[in-house]
């Protein structure tokens, strides 16, 4: 028999296991009622997100057309496997690797950005797999949560042209881009260069949204109600340019195996015709998903694909900058239109400046129709030792060089056009004189431009003393029907009298008529004026210029060409723009030899060359 | 006195009760939409068919004469043990515990029927010592050994809930062993430092500093307290180094989910993390049968067994929830009350066994669902789906009414 301490004992335990159960219950039933009553306002919309996905929907790129209305950039579907790394269960790799063929390791790569990215929202892992990939992918859908599927645009170029440097291409955006701008999301590409890259916020559109019921396997199981509160994406502006396909088609296939840049526009409004950088890449290889060999390829060539040479290359414009200097030799009173100046072979000054030949005595027009260095070392002879160098500078700026000229594509650089501070940085204050200077009247020495800037000027002359805005695009349709346009404003230089450009326009008739312009460049049905450069180049081969525009009395388009180490301008860039213009008066090509003799010249090897250093001397022709 | 008046009607309509909460529950966590062609879409049906077995089961155990009990007791835990010795061989793994026995095609958890038989081996161990051995420490240490013999069967087969509801059960049992206070103490305080302790070391301190001096007051011996003393803060210590210097960055992340489950919600926190939402957005009222966004959209891990009780809370609300909880607080009341009523110590050492182990069932299940422990898988009593452990609880309650049926007769074996 259990003795009486050992009842009681019992007992209490009993006592003592029922007030544990008595506490525990409290503390349980407290605890449901601080989830259930307390912390309802927090746990309730947690659980609707959890069953509630945001998904969204990519707005479909801009589309770009031409002058003519020409679709020249659309969209091409791809189909892109995302990833939600809050719903993704790690033991899925092995399958999503066998389905995708990518190493488990890159998965793990791609999920860790993902999750750097966000943990809830849905971000791209793979783009631009096959159709028998994404299909595989949505037959197995239900076995990888947190895996999901959408069908994209790829950019896709239907056009004959290339156009690399004009559009640009797209790359993936960055974590921290996506920090700074939330329209982004992982995987969203942006412009990176070209006009894809000035109007981003354009083309890009609106993502959409939409919210579906979703189980815990990321599978959707139905709009959530009844797709209510979902919005569509905005599609991106359409972008019309001012471009003419035919030309651009033709500058591209021209300028093939050659270095250098190109530029065409409208001399009365700005809109660029045609702009080709030679070499380029292909486009269409950087649209999609980027092959590393190419990409690499094209970064490491020497000859540098990825520049525009038409906006960046800068080489001194040599002789195409007569015309220039002739209309601020009138205003700075140096000459007249009847000044003469007697041409014997050169301009001696300290030391021989050489012409390319005896001209004998020349006015403003001769000097440009037959490209006469000596008048041109004269006149900047008198323009330094009145210390008008500062005077000059301010006037050259005014035809658009050494400057920006603010075109619509990034990247384009300034050119040089020396002033007084430049050569006291350059060569030290008073350790500078009028020799470093007389070669700037040929456009040679411490100045360079670039095609763009070239073309400016040109139109400048062309339209009667107009600065115009170079632009590629004209106008903007948004998605809701909207246009905007861009402004085509030009502005007066007022010192540019009618007179004196008349003269200098009447020079460059005359250069392509009978001067260096007239065995490529002198159209027979359309008056074309221009005048050629040769570049002198201390590493090479020179460069060869050609500027021009037509029709003379009223002009259409104005062109400027560069070929690096082409050798002469007449012989290397006035052909190309002298079939560049029938292309755009006749539609036709009516010199076909021409093209042959074009495409066969050899190609200069080159490096990239830098602004050309000052040098002392000159050929020009 | 008629039969049927003996019969405690209260617990058996609360028992009914409670299970068919649990059945509807299974209903909306199985039949949804989403759960078509699962393999738990049968759970309803055969929880249904456990159900009728339970009551069959109880109608028996009223027959059975309550000395049986004693009888078998030992042969029993003998039997027991052979069977989770041969699922430790025979067993097949279900979610990384191999503690099924395949019998005759069913599955059978062997764990859950070794608990029956091990408080009944121990109770009858520990009741039927003369006084003056009872008292002694060799009896606490072969008590001791009969629980922790099945820890080591159960922990081989990863089965750590289980295991740690035997753990549980030895100091309570302890405490009829004659065994002071302060030792049986003594033997939990380990458990309860430690747990505090991958809280936050503060707690763990707090813990051994409160422990000690109620050791004290207990014991009166200033030298064990100090010992006392310094095994705990040595508990402390370890539990420190372990977590941050032994452990597995992998199993750390497991204890850290517990503490922060927002902080890797899809990895260990996910279960907590979809537990708690799930009973926190039921709100008072609910958001009705086979409305639950988290059940039936399948956010929640284990719906029908060990988180059962997130579905009562997402569906049902607090209402339910609250509902659930008195109706379990009642039952293990009421058991209490008639092991304290209750003339035989074998009784009610049985009773007091049961009830242990349905509360450490429901503090550990309800613990985890709520985010209180870190998520351990156990069922909650007669609510969760699984036939081994609705049917032993079943057998264990049966055997307590049984006892409360035929306690008259019980006088005459003792």
């Amino acid at each position: 028999m259990r003795n009486k301490s050992s009842k009681i004992r019992s007992t209490v335990s009993i006592r003592v296991l029922q007030v544990v159960v008595g506490i525990t219950f409290i503390v349980l039933l407290g605890r449901v009622i601080q989830l259930q009553l307390i912390e309802y306002d927090t746990y309730s919309p947690i659980s609707q997100r959890n069953s509630i996905r945001q998904e969204f929907i990519s707005p479909a790129r801009g589309l770009v057309y031409d002058r003519h209305g020409q679709l020249i950039v659309d969209n091409q579907p791809t189909f892109t496997i995302t990833i939600t790394p809050i719903n993704f269960n790690r033991e899925s790799i092995p399958l999503l690797s066998e389905i995708t063929g990518n190493t488990p390791e890159e998965i793990e790569e791609r999920l860790l950005t993902a999750r750097r990215y966000s943990w809830h929202r849905s971000s791209r892992l793979f783009t631009e797999v096959s159709f028998e990939v994404f299909s595989k992918i949505q037959e197995n859908l239900w076995r990888m949560p947190g895996i999901g599927h959408q069908i994209e645009g790829v950019r896709n170029y239907p056009a004959t042209v290339n156009g690399s440097h004009i559009f640009g291409y797209l790359r993936e955006v960055n974590l921290s881009e996506i920090e700074r701008n939330p329209a982004y999301r992982l995987g969203d590409k942006a412009g990176r260069s070209g006009i894809e890259q000035t109007y981003e916020d354009f083309l890009r559109g609106e993502l959409g949204t939409q919210y579906v019921t979703v189980n815990a396997f990321g599978q959707e199981i139905n709009q959530f109600d009844s797709g209510r509160h979902n919005e569509p994406p905005l599609k991106g502006s359409d972008i019309h340019t001012a471009l003419d396909i035919e030309l651009q088609s033709l500058a591209e296939n021209l300028m093939k195996g050659k270095v250098g840049g190109l530029v065409a526009m409208d001399p009365n409004t700005g809109g660029i015709l045609a702009m080709v950088s030679s070499p380029d890449f292909d486009i269409n290889m950087l649209a999609g998903r980027i092959d590393a060999e190419y990409w690499r390829q094209v970064n490491s060539d020497s000859l540098t694909p990825l520049f525009n040479r038409a906006i960046t290359s800068i080489q001194p414009p040599g002789s195409t900058f007569k015309p220039m200097m002739g209309l601020i030799g009138i205003e700075m009173n140096i000459i007249t239109p009847q000044t003469t100046v007697f041409c014997s072979g050169g301009y001696y000054r300290g030391r021989l400046y050489r012409c390319t030949a005896e001209h004998g005595n020349q006015n403003l027009e001769q000097s440009i129709k037959n490209s006469c260095n000596t008048y041109y070392f004269w006149m900047m002879n008198h323009i330094a030792q009145r210390g008008g160098i500062n005077v000059w500078k301010d006037m050259v700026d005014d035809f658009g060089l050494g400057d920006r000229t603010g075109i619509d594509i990034p990247n384009e650089t300034r050119g040089i056009i020396p002033d007084s501070s430049y050569f006291n940085r350059a060569f030290g204050v008073n350790r500078w004189g009028i020799g470093d200077l007389i070669n700037l009247g040929v456009g040679q020495g411490a100045m360079g431009a670039s095609p763009l800037q070239m073309a400016v000027a040109t139109s400048v002359i062309a339209n009667g003393g107009y600065r115009v805005q170079p632009h590629i695009v004209s106008s903007i349709s948004h998605a809701d029907g909207s246009s905007e346009f861009k402004s085509t404003a030009k502005e007066r230089i007022e010192w540019i009298k009618p007179g004196p450009l008349s003269i200098v326009q009447r020079g460059m008739r005359g250069a392509v008529t009978d001067g260096s312009g007239r065995f490529y460049a002198n159209l027979r049905d359309v008056e074309v004026a221009g005048k050629t450069g040769t570049a002198q180049n201390p590493h090479g081969e020179n460069h060869g210029w050609f500027i021009a525009y037509a029709p003379y009395d009223d002009p259409k388009i104005a062109i400027a060409v560069l070929i690096e180490q082409g050798g002469f301008g007449s012989t290397s860039a006035a052909p190309i723009a002298g079939l560049l213009m029938e292309q755009f008066f006749y539609g036709e090509i009516r010199r076909p030899w021409i093209i042959d003799q074009v495409i066969r010249k050899p190609p200069a090897p080159s490096a990239p060359s830098a602004t050309t250093t000052p040098t002392i001397q000159v050929t020009t022709d | 006195m008629s039969w049927y008046r003996q019969i405690d009607w209260v617990t058996f309509l609360t028992w009914l009760f409670i299970s068919a909460i649990g059945l509807i529950a299974i209903y909306s966590a199985t039949q949804g939409p989403l759960h078509q062609g699962t393999h738990i879409q049968g759970n309803f049906t055969k929880q249904l068919l456990y159900i009728c077995i339970g009551i069959v089961i109880l109608i028996i155990l009223h027959f059975t004469a309550p000395r049986t009990f004693q009888q078998i007791s030992y042969l029993g835990y003998g039997f027991a043990l052979l069977l989770s010795f041969a699922t430790i061989f025979l067993g097949v793994e279900v979610s990384g515990e191999k503690n099924w026995l395949p019998v005759f095609g069913f599955r059978l958890q062997t764990s859950e029927f070794l608990k029956v038989a091990t408080i009944l081996a121990v109770a009858n161990y520990l009741t039927s010592r003369r006084e003056n051995q009872a008292g002694t420490f060799r009896t606490a240490i072969t008590a001791t050994l009969m629980l922790f013999i099945p820890v080591i069967l159960i922990l081989i087969q990863s089965d750590t809930g289980t295991a740690l509801v035997f753990m549980a059960l030895i100091p309570i049992m302890l405490l009829w062993s004659g065994v002071p206070y302060g030792l049986c103490l003594l033997m939990v305080s380990p458990v309860i430092i430690g747990y505090l302790t991958v809280i936050d070391y503060v707690w763990g301190l707090l813990a051994a500093v409160l422990i000690t001096t109620i050791f004290f007051f207990l014991e009166k011996r200033p030298l064990l307290t100090f010992g006392t003393f310094l095994a705990s803060i040595i508990i402390v210590i370890g539990v420190q180094v372990g977590l941050h210097d032994i452990l597995q960055p992998h199993q750390r992340s497991r204890i850290e989910a517990f503490a922060n489950p927002a902080l890797d919600p899809r990895g260990a926190g996910w279960n907590v993390m979809q537990a708690k939402t799930a009973i926190g957005s039921g709100g008072i009222y609910g958001k009705g049968f086979m409305q639950g966004t988290q059940t039936q959209l399948r956010f929640l891990p284990e719906q029908s067994t060990d988180f059962i009780f997130c579905v009562i809370g997402e569906e049902g609300g607090l209402i339910s929830t609250s509902l659930v909880l008195i109706l379990l607080a009642l039952l293990l009341m009421r058991l209490l009350g008639q092991a304290a009523a209750h003339k035989h110590p074998f009784a009610q050492l049985f009773i007091v066994g049961a009830c242990s182990i349905y509360l450490i069932h429901v503090v550990i299940n309800l613990g985890s669902a709520m985010g209180l422990m870190p998520v351990i898988g156990l069922p909650l009593p007669f609510l969760s789906y699984g036939g081994s452990s609705f049917l032993a609880n079943t057998i264990m309650l049966g055997i307590c009414m049984n006892f409360y049926y035929h306690q008259r007769d019980f006088s005459i074996y003792s």
